[in-house]
């Protein structure tokens, strides 16, 4: 392009984005931006109400401060608490007032406390033991009774999740890791309705996991699966190649890919075991003899490490039972201007229980 | 406009809201590549932006930088890896190549197609990016904002927005190049959605934190 040499041409001079301009953008759906200019203009207004009521102090430090105890909350999620409080208004203040103290902890979206990055001692890899474990491990799948859903059921797991991430503020970054938190999930058997529950990502409420594009761990998508490991190996690496990071090596995906069917799901049990099997099949996959899962468990593990970024996702199950017990990704080789240190677990999760129940929100036990 | 925001006026955020509202949800979509997530986002910056309209400094220009900056906050705290990134854009791709079946025989416009077209194209480059590359290069390219604004709405040293975009634009180079390397007439973007199983783009795309 024709920049002057001396600045630098501004990405919008590259001509590797001149077929990206320009820029296509869209409207919001139909109806949308009023709703979300009313919830924002019913915050404010609460608010405000609020400020003027609690505080007699000069507007300008009263319209900062008494926000203050709400701050963590995500005031997008609140709106169920928010409107009635704001329709009481003229009720009285103590409505409001437990609305806002009481609500704003328990209510909405709060952010999930963050410390420092999760380390780990990283167990010892044996490439050698990984088919001999996953076939032990397939077997004790093939010999769980899954229960077949009905029409119209749900799948519900409910799991304990935390996260690493480099945390970015005013130029300096750090690595932390939120708080163990509780994850819920309802997916239909179809995999186009579903439900989330997720401490730091959604509000106690949860949201729809409605969507066109189905879920590709649902259960009727994992009970049409080939049970011959090849050809279900075959297919995951159809799948995955036409969705890959490329950055991501090609085997890695493929394990990954398997992953996701297994977990946050209830697979027929030849379907589990012939994952297994297939999981076998994939180059560089390895036996660990320690592991930890999110609550604290202590299993072997069946891990691949993804050599472009370092990190390990680790499998862990049961010893003895080799149930599966959680998931967790561990950086076990540093890589240039990677932040995240060996021995950082990037995530974890471990499976605290899988039912199907009659409707999405419902739990186990829970009479629909 | 920013002393009133600054002082908490509720019709400069109604005002600010109609201004800017759709700009920050096409700019959460190009984080997230997820629409409804973006809308989400949108919302959210909305409410951040009144929690922290204390940062609004009274010298400047246009706010939409600074509400961008909370939007590629908000946006981050939903995105924390490039694989969910890239499972979302593929999830994307293929809503936007099932609208354009969908509407094949309807009276489409010429141009709405192009712009899905677009905006796959858009997902497909920022696919390619790191978390850090993505923000910087969509703050720069679409929002059009120089290297010190994006700095600034960032919260990051100007050194790191040059080096981030000399990486992007590296790997941009790279994409373009495989490109012509494999130029066809026909776009082959939809090929993916429709053999092999799609749903493997949705998990992470829709159910938020993994």
């Amino acid at each position: 392009m024709n920049a002057s040499p001396s600045h630098r041409p501004h990405p919008a001079e590259w001509t590797e984005t001149q077929s990206l301009l320009p820029s296509a953008e869209r409207d919001l759906p139909a109806g949308r931006h009023q709703f979300h200019k009313e919830q924002m203009m019913a915050r404010i207004h609460e608010d405000l109400r609020t400020t003027s009521r609690t505080s007699t102090a000069s507007s300008r430090t009263s319209a900062a401060s008494p926000v203050a105890p709400v701050k963590r909350s995500n005031p997008f999620l609140r709106r169920a608490i928010l409107l009635p409080a704001a329709a009481f208004a003229l009720a009285g203040a103590v409505v409001g007032g437990l609305a806002l103290t009481g609500g704003g902890a328990d209510d909405g979206k709060a952010a999930l406390a963050t410390g420092p990055a999760l380390t780990t001692r990283i167990g010892a890899a044996d490439p050698k033991g990984a088919p001999q474990l996953l076939e032990r491990i397939s077997l004790a799948a093939a010999d769980t009774s899954a229960p077949t859903p009905r029409k119209g059921q749900y799948i519900y797991i409910a799991s304990k999740v935390a996260d690493s991430y480099v945390k970015s503020d005013g130029g300096k970054s750090e690595a932390v890791s939120n708080e163990l938190h509780s994850r819920q999930v309802w997916n239909s058997l179809d995999g186009r309705d579903g439900w989330l529950i997720e401490a730091g990502e959604t509000s106690d409420k949860g949201i729809t996991l409605k969507s066109d594009v189905p879920f590709s761990g649902a259960y009727n998508a994992l009970a049409g699966l080939p049970t011959d490991p090849d050809a279900l190996l075959q297919r995951i690496y159809r799948a995955s190649d036409a969705n890959r990071d490329p950055e991501v090596p090609r085997d890695q995906a493929a394990f990954v890919a398997i992953g996701d069917l297994l977990f946050e799901s209830y697979p027929p049990a030849e379907v589990g075991a012939a994952l297994y099997k297939a999981a076998a099949k994939i180059p560089g996959v390895v036996s660990v003899d320690d592991a930890v899962d999110a609550t604290g468990r202590h299993g072997v593990a069946i891990a691949r490490q993804n050599d472009t970024d370092g990190e390990r996702t680790e499998w862990i199950f049961d010893k003895k039972t080799l149930r599966f017990l959680g998931e967790r990704i561990v950086v076990v080789k540093a890589t240039a201007g990677d932040p995240l240190k060996v021995g950082t677990v990037t995530h974890t999760s471990a499976i605290t229980e899988r039912a199907v129940v009659d409707a999405a929100k419902q739990v186990p036990g829970q009479v629909s | 406009m920013r002393t009133r925001v600054r002082n908490g006026d509720p019709d400069a955020f109604a005002e600010l809201f109609d201004a800017c509202a759709r700009a920050v949800y096409n700019h959460a979509f190009r984080l997230t590549a997820d629409w409804s997530l973006a809308e989400d986002v949108m919302s959210t910056t909305f409410m951040e932006a009144w929690r922290r309209r204390d940062s609004v400094e009274a010298e400047g220009g246009s706010l939409r930088p600074w509400l961008l900056g909370i939007a590629t906050n908000v946006a981050r705290s939903h995105h924390r890896s490039n694989r969910r990134y890239r499972n979302a854009a593929s999830a994307a791709a293929a809503a936007h190549a099932a609208e354009e079946r969908v509407e094949d025989h309807a009276e489409e416009t010429a141009g709405r197609l192009d712009d899905r077209r677009r905006i796959n194209a858009t997902l497909a480059a920022l696919s390619l990016l790191k978390r850090p590359e993505r923000e910087v290069l969509t703050l720069c390219l679409w929002e059009g904002m120089e290297y010190a604004e994006a700095a600034r709405a960032l919260g990051i040293p100007v050194g790191t927005v040059r080096s981030r975009l000399s990486r992007a634009r590296s790997k941009l180079r790279k994409l373009a190049d495989a490109q012509l390397l494999g130029e066809k007439r026909e776009p082959t973007r939809t090929n993916r959605q429709i053999t092999g199983d799609r749903g493997y783009a949705v998990r992470s795309a829709q159910e938020g934190n993994r």
